[in-house]
């Protein structure tokens, strides 16, 4: 049975602005750190191969601007996300409060066709400064509400270390992974025909 | 109306400059005798018309040389040969003269001649070559140019254009429409100007063009083949007007695609092509009427299979080349001698085609923000100076004053600080003026857009801001200076920040009407794609291509657009041009929302800035009115239309 596989993983990094989220994009797809990256304007992605079980995926990592102000831009790099990953600096109650509104925000603009199981994916960053002792929200805090989010997985990383952010985004591309597939379920079978021929398909016709 | 326009943009600066320099040049005609040998290469040629001191203004500096015209047999050639030796002073080298002559060129090869008899100056014509490429404006510094007329009508036929009586045309046994299909066929000679002026092109460019000239002159839509029995003359001459000429034929093209299409069928029924014949040449052209983009149209019909350099061929449209960055020396001359500037249309165009030498920066960009007015004396300034750093100093002091304290209560400005200090460091850094840790101009870009941040509470801080002042605190490099001048430059930018985002949805809005009208198969590309909505033009728009081009230039394409000169919104042209320049490479890689956004990001630094300048002044020329008209009012960096309305404060924000 033929059946379109997609092999581009669309993610979203939310969060207020310098929680590092360019930070963990680069630190992720280029190992690299530097603190001179300037404030993102606009929108901008990375991409980088994953693999899953012998199937080569293309992880597309947008980072966007974290000021508010820019939400309204949220519509056109929003759609056909397949995971959100939501970054607070654990030195930062307020960017910790906002975690709330960058989820809603995000369920409204991208219009997941199931919001209530779409997959998010939180971050604690910047836990290295001050060998954690300026940090002001708790891991505890932090659990309890992914927990009453509908079980988000949790991670706390070090963009500038790269402590933990490979692992934060392994679940990251298989939370995308696992919705994009689910997603598929609802294609018909007939929209397949004629793609299996695309270099970049990999259906497992073959 | 556009033709006025065209007159302003084109002779203006030769005007100016020839006013400047002229004297000197006619002084020198008395050399003009060691010149002498211009027609030894036509044999038994007889010199039917002479004349001295018929210049040319390519650059600031005027060339001035001989006009002959010469009889051999039963041809008429035109030779113009700048006289030897006395350039030397204008930097002139021979190779650049060698250029600029024109050489025996046979009538044959002569569309039309335009002249301009302006008040005050000299009269000048343009020789229009039937390639649509046109000589640089010949000015008659000793007057002759009615003898000159009248000698050409005594051997070729000459008639005067009916729709403008300024110009004549040359062997015009041609019908109207033919006439109309070569002025159509004008934007595909555009690629062969070329001259000392336009080597900052990218040489391959240039190259590309000229082979694909040579070449594939028959390849567009348009096909009459009557006109391409003219010999297709090999311009090695810079043609510097050329971008005067296309603008004129583009306007040229408008009206009659509109208007006189249907008055051509009936004019013209008794020549070579039956009706039906003539009516699907015309409609292969001009349909569909509403678009005034020719080369557009012409490029549309091939849209199915994008033949990439062909796009770029028909659609490239140059400006005015580019001048050196304005000097000292050369400022004061805009001055009067208590420092008001006499004449700022004039000192704002300069600026427009060369911008400003660095050390004159600090001077200049304070009037072109319209923080000092032009009127104001050096005196006056320094007293304003005075007066608005202490004024500074009391906006400043009232966050300043807030005790740490009083801070922890006031959640709204540690926020607002945070956010500052958070894009601060991370602004410029590897420029030398903000390089290294505690670099103390990195807290004083701080403490300006605090600063501002409570002299406009209700904007407060926005990302971007701190791109926009990095420059203008390096520029000034005084700290309530800067402020000023940063509070001037909000003036006009400030509804980009806005919480509603108006004023960038206005200009992307109003790009996107632009590309409609001077790029429509771009638009439809767009269209299809669903890329309408311009964003991934966001980031030049919100903080004027700030991260697009390194610092210099930036500074550069500031102060040009700061002038207003041609456009208030030339910013937008300036997109147009470059999504113009890419535009066979967007679609001939089919890029969707996502590549092309990526595509745009990483232009960064690889954008040809005077190239891009001097398309986006043709582009402000072609669309005229009509590309005004599609700009919203009040879009920036136009004022607010409703003053009252802009900074809205709203609930879900007030960092
Ligand atoms: N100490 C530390 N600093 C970080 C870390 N991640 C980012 N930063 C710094 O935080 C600031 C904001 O980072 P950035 O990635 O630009 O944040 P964004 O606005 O969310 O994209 C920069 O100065 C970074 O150098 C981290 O894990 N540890
Ligand atoms: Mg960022």
């Amino acid at each position: 049975m033929p059946s379109r596989r997609r092999t581009l993983l669309k993610v979203i990094i939310l969060g207020d602005s310098g929680v590092g989220k360019t930070s963990l994009m680069n630190q992720y797809v280029n190992k690299k750190f530097s603190n001179q990256y300037k404030a993102t304007i606009g929108a901008d992605f990375l991409t980088k191969e994953v693999q899953f079980e012998d199937r080569l995926f293309t992880l597309q990592i947008w980072d966007t601007a974290g000021q508010e102000r820019f939400q309204s831009l949220g519509v056109a790099f929003y759609r056909g996300a397949d995971c959100c990953v939501l970054v607070y600096d654990v030195n930062s109650v307020k960017s910790f409060d906002n975690l709330n509104n960058w989820r809603e925000e995000f369920l409204i603009q991208a219009n997941p066709s199931d919001p209530e199981n779409f997959p998010f994916v939180v971050i604690g960053n910047k836990i290295d400064i001050d060998g954690g002792n300026s940090r002001v929200v708790s891991e505890k805090k932090a659990r309890a509400w992914c927990a009453a989010k509908g079980n988000i997985p949790y991670f706390e990383t070090s963009a500038k270390e790269g402590i933990n952010v490979e692992e934060a985004f392994q679940t990251i591309a298989k939370d995308a992974l696992k919705s994009g597939e689910e997603e598929e379920l609802y294609l018909p079978d007939t929209i397949d025909v004629g793609n299996s021929s695309q270099p970049r398909s990999t259906g497992c016709e073959c | 109306m556009l033709d006025s326009e065209i007159h302003d943009l084109s002779d203006d600066a030769d005007y100016a400059a020839s006013l400047q320099q002229g004297s000197a040049s006619v002084m020198l005609c008395n050399d003009s005798t060691k010149e002498s040998s211009s027609a030894s290469e036509l044999d038994g040629a007889e010199i039917v018309y002479s004349k001295e001191n018929v210049a040319i203004h390519p650059t600031q500096f005027a060339i001035s040389g001989r006009l002959k015209l010469i009889k051999q047999g039963s041809s008429l050639f035109m030779t113009w040969i700048p006289y030897k030796g006395h350039n030397a002073d204008t930097g002139l080298s021979d190779k650049d003269r060698n250029l600029y002559t024109i050489r025996a060129v046979p009538f044959t090869e002569i569309r039309s001649i335009r002249r301009h008899t302006p008040a005050l100056g000299w009269q000048y014509i343009i020789v229009v070559l039937s390639t649509g490429l046109a000589y640089p404006p010949l000015y008659f510094y000793s007057g002759g140019v009615k003898e000159f007329l009248a000698t050409i009508k005594q051997h070729v036929l000459l008639v005067r254009s009916a729709e403008d009586a300024n110009v004549f045309l040359v062997n015009d046994f041609q019908s109207t429409l033919q006439r109309t299909l070569s002025s159509l066929e004008l934007p595909r000679a555009v690629p062969l100007a070329r001259g000392p002026s336009n080597m900052s092109v990218d040489e391959s460019t240039l190259n590309e063009n000229e082979e694909r000239n040579d070449s594939g002159v028959n390849n567009g839509s348009v096909s009459v083949p009557q006109f391409h029995r003219r010999p297709r003359h090999k311009v090695h001459d810079p043609a510097r007007d050329l971008s005067i000429q296309v603008l004129e034929k583009f306007s040229l093209v408008t009206k009659f695609a509109r208007e006189t299409t249907s008055q051509l069928f009936r004019e013209n029924q008794t020549n070579g092509f039956s009706t039906n014949e003539r009516r699907t040449q015309i409609q292969t052209n001009l349909d569909p009427p509403k678009s005034s983009n020719v080369a557009g149209k012409i490029s549309d019909e091939n849209s199915a299979v994008p033949d990439s350099l062909e796009f770029d061929n028909l659609s490239l449209v140059w400006g005015k080349p580019r001048q050196p960055p304005l000097d000292s020396k050369e400022w004061i001359t805009f001055l009067d001698s208590e420092g008001r500037v006499t004449d700022s249309e004039a000192m704002r165009k300069r600026i427009f085609y060369g911008g400003l030498d660095h050390e004159l920066r600090n001077e200049v960009w304070g009037l072109l923000l319209g923080y000092y007015t032009y009127d104001s004396t050096y005196a006056e300034r320094e007293f304003l100076k005075s007066v608005k750093k202490s004024e500074y100093e009391n906006i400043k002091n009232q966050w300043q004053s807030i005790s740490p304290a009083q801070a922890k209560r006031f959640t709204k400005f540690r926020e607002r600080k945070g956010l500052i200090e958070k894009d601060v460091v991370r602004t410029d850094r590897s420029i030398t003026f903000y390089e290294g840790d505690d670099n103390p101009n990195v807290n004083v870009l701080r403490d300006i857009l605090l600063t501002y941040s409570f002299y406009n509470f209700d904007l407060g801080y926005c990302q971007g801001m701190s791109d926009l002042l990095s420059p203008i605190l390096f520029v000034m490099d005084d700290e309530s200076e800067a402020f000023w001048c940063f509070v001037a430059l909000m003036e006009r930018l400030g509804p980009n920040f806005n919480r509603d985002q108006n004023g960038m949805h206005s200009q992307l809005f109003a790009l996107s009407k632009l590309v409609e009208l001077l790029d429509s198969p771009l638009h439809n590309y767009f269209k299809q794609r669903d890329c309408l909505n311009y964003f991934f033009c966001f980031r030049w728009i919100l903080i004027q291509f700030k991260r697009e081009f390194e610092y210099e230039k930036t500074m550069l394409l500031w102060e040009v657009l700061w002038t207003h000169y041609p456009s208030e919104h030339l910013h937008l042209y300036v997109c147009v041009a470059v999504l113009k320049r890419y535009r066979s490479k967007i679609m001939g890689e089919e890029m969707d929302f996502d590549s092309l956004l990526k595509f745009i990001n990483e232009l960064s630094g690889h954008i040809d800035l005077d190239a891009t300048l001097r398309d986006a002044e043709a582009l402000s020329i072609c669309a005229g009115e009509e590309g005004a008209a599609r700009i919203p009012p009040g879009t920036p960096p136009s004022l607010p239309v409703d003053e009252g309305s802009f900074y809205i404060q709203q609930d879900d924000e007030v960092l």
